[in-house]
């Protein structure tokens, strides 16, 4: 079962050595001309404004709120995937189930939806 | 007759790491050609030759300028976090070229004497591992903001998470419907139930949203938020430069030949033969090398879509493209998914009459226009009570902002610039930056 | 993954006793419509009719579980491919849940005491913040506290009739996250209430864990997850004793945790304290009812056979826990953290009758969670009536007396704090009493010795709330009594009613309680 994997695995270490290869070699093919100006952080020319540490600083709450809505839809996808590849041997009782599996997540999503949780502002 | 998995489980390890490096070459040959194909296409949307110097027709003007990023400095800013900025454009650039692992380029083959089928690996789980390969690459994009220590590379890596999760529901609930009809998420059984008619026309509504998904999904134009030359300079990848920066750049290729090809897998019958060549001498041109011809020209029709997007259509806003995602590709997936599921379960429950299946669809359509009655898009009226949650105390200009009219033109004497003139190789890079040109 | 899915081919659909379950069914229906009530209501209609449509469900659930339970089968009823079982406990269960729960949710719905509720209309800003300082002008409520509710409570139906642990394990999901929500949505003292919340969440998040590692130790053990296969393992089979045992433990761990059992008790006095009283009302009394009604299923229907293995670590468990509760009580100088602790204790005397996995032992125990119940939701909403400018006057300085001031509802309480204690003509006495018998009878005897000295202990505290209240000069700036609308008055009601009544004649819920045993 795991054999079918090994080209897989093959072609991720071609790819990585590849990729490992370009980011590793770049700083020695390259030139390099010492400049202070060039290691700061780039906001198109205007003096960077202090920053917290690297990614620190809160982000806005929206991005969260996706996140979440994210997984609760992964999730329903998940479940999605099994029954549709069945979904002919489990029949009548398979529809039933899904229907009722969408629908209630269809209340949350309702619920989020007039609540302004989709919007962005 | 074997199947493809069993063909494939016979293959030796010789054959399986020459096709591991065909499909490499593939990929970055895609890539190159992509540039070149998207800046010649793009030029003559605009009344331009796009770049003609470097080859015959300009062809190798995109591995020139891939060398030149070889040789150009590579800088790390001080503020940022070593290891994840080394690590970022490693992460975006495996996934990618690991989605083609599962993409069935043809049937069975005689390779080297050997009795093979054109695709790496035909996992049970096909389909999945191209969906994981894509969410993985997000992690590429979202480190890279993170670790470049610089305000715009960090809205540009959020901005482009949130839209690729939103649009990899929609896109992930579109291929439910195509399973639903194949009953199965291997890729090359995908292709075999599409023997009797494409899923483009058997499922209309998943593949468009499919087609719309796959766009926001690779960060294109006009789903380009993430990029937005204009706003965030150049997005996630603002602080890259040299290969690094290269790395990014063939990520986002390969994961438009990625996605194309899916496409093509999904919905265009894969390696098929389209319809009057099918019937050519009994299908002889869906054996043997044929199919790859097919197959190419199917995928580059959709990266011609792509390129044909990105020379028509202005940048969504981030509301609208939200909006669009979240509150019609989703619900209308879910809609069709139910519809296509009842179909299925109706007309194999034997014993069923037509009428009753009308009756039943007729039920179904009426709930849907009373749920449909009941989602009106409109703010909660009596809302008094709202207390803003979000918002600091930065002044931010309202969306609906009026901008003054612009004051009446004075025409300049000035000579027009030559406008057949194209720029030199060596300045293309910092133009690609700044101008868009360079099709990012 | 080919094999998995062709394994489809057989599936059935499952018979399905829908009137066993109509009880069950119709909170969680209920819920989801609640939900869309949320999302289609204009703001101001929403809290009528979501106390409307909470009531009516919990009133006909009630009536459905009436109804059925007057002809159904005594051996109980498997339904769902037997991951539910309906039998006499689970009915009592049902029972208790849906009573108490009414008890809360009029307690909940109560907006006389606290001009517009004892919620916040968005519990997301942060404390301290201008948005905070513009909300706390306002009057407006979270009305999602009510779909919480029903959520919480359908989430303690299934735990209680859950016979395999998987489906425990969603059931435990499912009325633990409304109420971590619930916890952070105390109109006054927001930061408390969002540091309940997130405290809850946090060891809670800690406990199911353990719950769910646990299962995967007993799967590896007994290669199912139903309780009946696990009993079948472990009764005669040469398998290794460590998973059992292993497995068993963190089990035990995420339930006692729940039945908030020292020493698993950290987050109870923190939670009781900053949630909302009626929400810590809520929580206090069905929360209670739910985790033992599984820890009893549990050890009764899985572990009954090793039980000579096991029994001594929860004897320990049982007075660790009666002990925190009684002395670290005493020092407590908040009454809604002195009920927390007292809660505690009162987890280490159920424990005591959980363990003794005799019939009786199963009856005293469900007779003793529903005179718990009643009298901790009538507690709580004595709780919510004493306060001042800032809210609920919990400090135990200012209920110096407060006899004096407000005569009924000091003897209200007194009687109420007396019913936990265990003073006789009291419930408290009557289910410490049928607990302890059943215990003295399964051959426990020192574990009730140390029972009696510790409920002594305990009920010196409510003892010195007493004094407090009747001997003591009120403070001059002390905090009125407010005059309870409908709600709150009808749930107190009910509480020392049924505390009474439970007290002077118990032999009919004593008689519900022992009607029949659990069926696996």
């Amino acid at each position: 079962m795991l054999q079918a994997y090994v080209p897989l695995v093959l072609l991720f270490a071609l790819a990585g050595a590849f990729a490992l290869f370009s980011v590793a070699a770049a700083p020695y093919i390259g030139p390099r001309r010492y400049n202070k100006a060039k290691l700061d952080a780039y906001e198109c020319g205007i003096e960077p404004s202090p920053q917290p540490i690297v990614g620190g600083g809160r982000m806005p709450v929206a991005y969260y709120l996706t996140a979440m809505l994210f997984i609760l839809f992964d999730i329903e996808m998940v479940f999605l995937y099994p029954f549709a590849v069945s979904a002919n041997a489990l029949g009548m009782f398979g529809l039933v189930e899904i229907a009722l599996f969408v629908a209630t997540v269809g209340f949350a999503y309702a619920y989020v939806w007039r609540r302004g949780g989709l919007d962005w502002n | 007759m074997k199947t493809t998995a069993e063909l494939i489980a016979d293959d030796p390890l010789w054959l399986s790491i020459i096709k591991v490096v065909a499909i490499f070459a593939f990929g970055v040959v895609m890539t190159l050609f992509m540039i070149w194909l998207e800046r010649r296409v793009v030029g003559r949307m605009q009344h331009r030759p796009g770049p003609n110097r470097v080859g015959p027709f300009g062809l190798l003007q995109s591995l020139a300028d891939g060398l030149k990023l070889a040789f150009k400095e590579d800088i790390r800013p001080v503020v940022a976090d070593k290891w994840v900025y080394f690590l970022a454009p490693i992460i975006s650039a495996i996934p990618a070229f690991l989605a083609f692992s599962v993409i069935p380029f043809g049937p069975d083959v005689t390779m080297f004497g050997h009795h093979t089928a054109l695709q790496l690996v035909d996992l049970p789980v096909g389909v999945l591992v191209i969906l994981a390969c894509s969410s993985l690459g997000v992690y590429g994009i979202v480190l890279s903001g993170w670790a470049s220590g610089s305000p715009y590379p960090l809205l540009g890596s959020l901005r482009s998470a949130a839209q690729v999760i939103s649009y990899e529901i929609a896109m992930g609930l579109s291929i439910v419907g195509v399973i639903l009809r194949s009953h199965s998420l291997s890729t090359s059984d995908i292709v075999n139930a599409q023997e009797g008619g494409w899923y483009f026309w058997l499922l209309p509504v998943s593949f468009v949203v499919y087609a719309i998904s796959m766009v926001g999904e690779t960060n294109r134009a006009p789903f380009d938020l993430p990029e937005a030359e204009s706003e965030l300079v150049g997005g996630f990848h603002t602080e890259y430069s040299s290969l690094k920066f290269a790395l990014f750049f063939l990520a986002e290729y390969v994961n438009m030949v990625v996605v194309s090809a899916l496409a093509t897998t999904l919905f265009l019958g894969g390696w098929r033969a389209p319809w009057p060549l099918s019937a050519i001498d009994g299908g002889v041109l869906n054996t043997g090398w044929w199919p790859i011809l097919w197959f190419v020209g199917k995928t580059f029709f959709f990266l011609f879509v792509f390129v044909w997007l990105r020379g028509t259509l202005p940048r969504l806003r981030y509301d609208q493209f939200m909006r669009l995602g979240w509150k019609v590709l989703v619900p209308v997936s879910l809609v069709w998914i139910v519809l296509i599921a009842a179909s299925n379960a109706l007309w194999n429950t034997p014993g069923v009459t037509t009428g009753q299946r009308l009756i039943f669809f007729g039920v179904g359509i009426v709930v849907l226009l009373v749920f449909a009655l009941l989602l009106p898009d409109k703010r909660v009226a009596d809302d008094e009570e709202f207390v803003p949650v979000t918002g600091s105390g930065y002044p931010l200009p309202p969306l609906d902002l009026s901008v003054p009219k612009s004051p009446p033109r004075r025409r300049l004497p000035a000579a027009p610039e030559p406008a057949e003139r194209e720029m030199e190789p060596a300045a293309v890079a910092a133009a690609d930056k700044e101008t868009g040109d360079g099709s990012l | 993954m080919s094999g998995f899915f062709s394994q489809a081919q057989q599936l059935q659909a499952p018979d399905v006793a829908y009137q066993a379950v109509l009880p069950m069914l119709l909170v969680l229906g209920a819920a989801c419509v609640s939900v869309l009530f949320e999302a289609f209501l204009p703001r101001e209609r929403r809290w009528g009719w979501q106390v409307a449509l909470t009531v009516v469900t919990l009133a006909g659930a009630a009536i459905s579980l009436i109804v059925y339970g007057n002809d159904a089968p005594k051996a109980g009823v498997k339904t769902f491919s037997d991951v539910l079982t309906i039998d006499r406990p689970t009915l009592f269960l049902w029972g208790t849940l849906l009573l108490l729960a009414f008890g809360a949710v009029l307690l909940i719905a109560d907006r006389s005491v606290e001009p517009g509720g004892a919620f916040v209309a968005q519990a997301a800003i942060r404390p301290g913040t201008l948005q905070d300082r513009v909300q706390a002008a306002k009057v407006g409520m979270q009305t999602e506290v009510f779909p919480l509710t029903l959520f919480a409570l359908g989430g303690m139906m299934v735990f209680c009739a859950a016979n395999d642990l998987l489906t425990m394990f969603v059931a435990l999901e499912v009325l633990s996250l409304p109420l971590y929500l619930m916890a952070g949505l105390a109109r006054r003292r927001r930061l408390l209430s969002q540091e309940a919340a997130v405290k809850y969440f946090l060891l809670g998040a800690f406990a199911s864990a353990f719950f769910l590692y646990g299962i995967a130790l007993l799967y590896g053990y007994a290669g199912s997850v139903k309780l009946a296969d696990i009993a079948t393992a472990a009764a005669g089979t040469n398998r290794s004793d460590t998973l059992l045992f292993a497995g068993m433990g963190l089990l035990v761990v995420g339930l006692l945790f729940k039945a908030s059992v020292g020493p698993f008790h950290t987050w109870t006095p923190d939670v009781y304290q900053g949630s909302p009283t009626p929400v810590t009302a809520f929580m206090a009394a069905c929360t209670k009812v739910a985790a033992f009604g599984g820890i009893l299923r549990v050890l009764m229907g899985a572990f009954a056979s090793t039980n000579w293995e096991w029994r001594g670590v929860l004897w320990g468990v049982a007075i660790a826990s009666m002990a925190i509760g009684a002395v670290l009580g005493l020092t407590q100088t908040d009454v809604k953290r002195m009920i927390a602790y007292s809660s505690v204790a009162h987890a280490g005397f159920l424990l005591v009758g959980s363990i003794a996995l005799t019939s009786k032992g199963v009856s005293g125990t469900l007779f003793y969670l529903l005179a718990y119940g009643l009298t901790t939701v009538a507690t709580f909403g004595i709780v919510s009536l004493v306060r001042d400018a800032d809210g609920e006057a919990s400090h135990l300085s200012q209920w110096a007396g407060l006899a004096k001031r407000s005569p009924i509802v000091a003897g209200v309480f007194t009687f109420l704090l007396l019913a936990l204690a265990g003073i006789p003509l009291t419930s408290g006495f009557v289910g410490k009493f049928v607990v302890f018998s059943a215990a003295l009878q399964s051959g426990m005897a020192p574990l009730v010795v140390v029972a009696l000295v510790f409920s002594a202990v305990a009920a010196f505290f409510y003892l010195r709330v007493i004094v407090l209240m009747y001997f003591s000069e009120p403070a001059a700036d002390g905090p009125t009594v407010t005059v309870p609308g409908a709600f709150t008055t009808m749930a107190i009601t009910i509480g020392a009613l049924a505390t009474l009544v439970l007290g002077v004649f118990p032999s009919f819920a004593l008689d519900w309680a022992g009607a029949g045993g659990f069926t696996f």
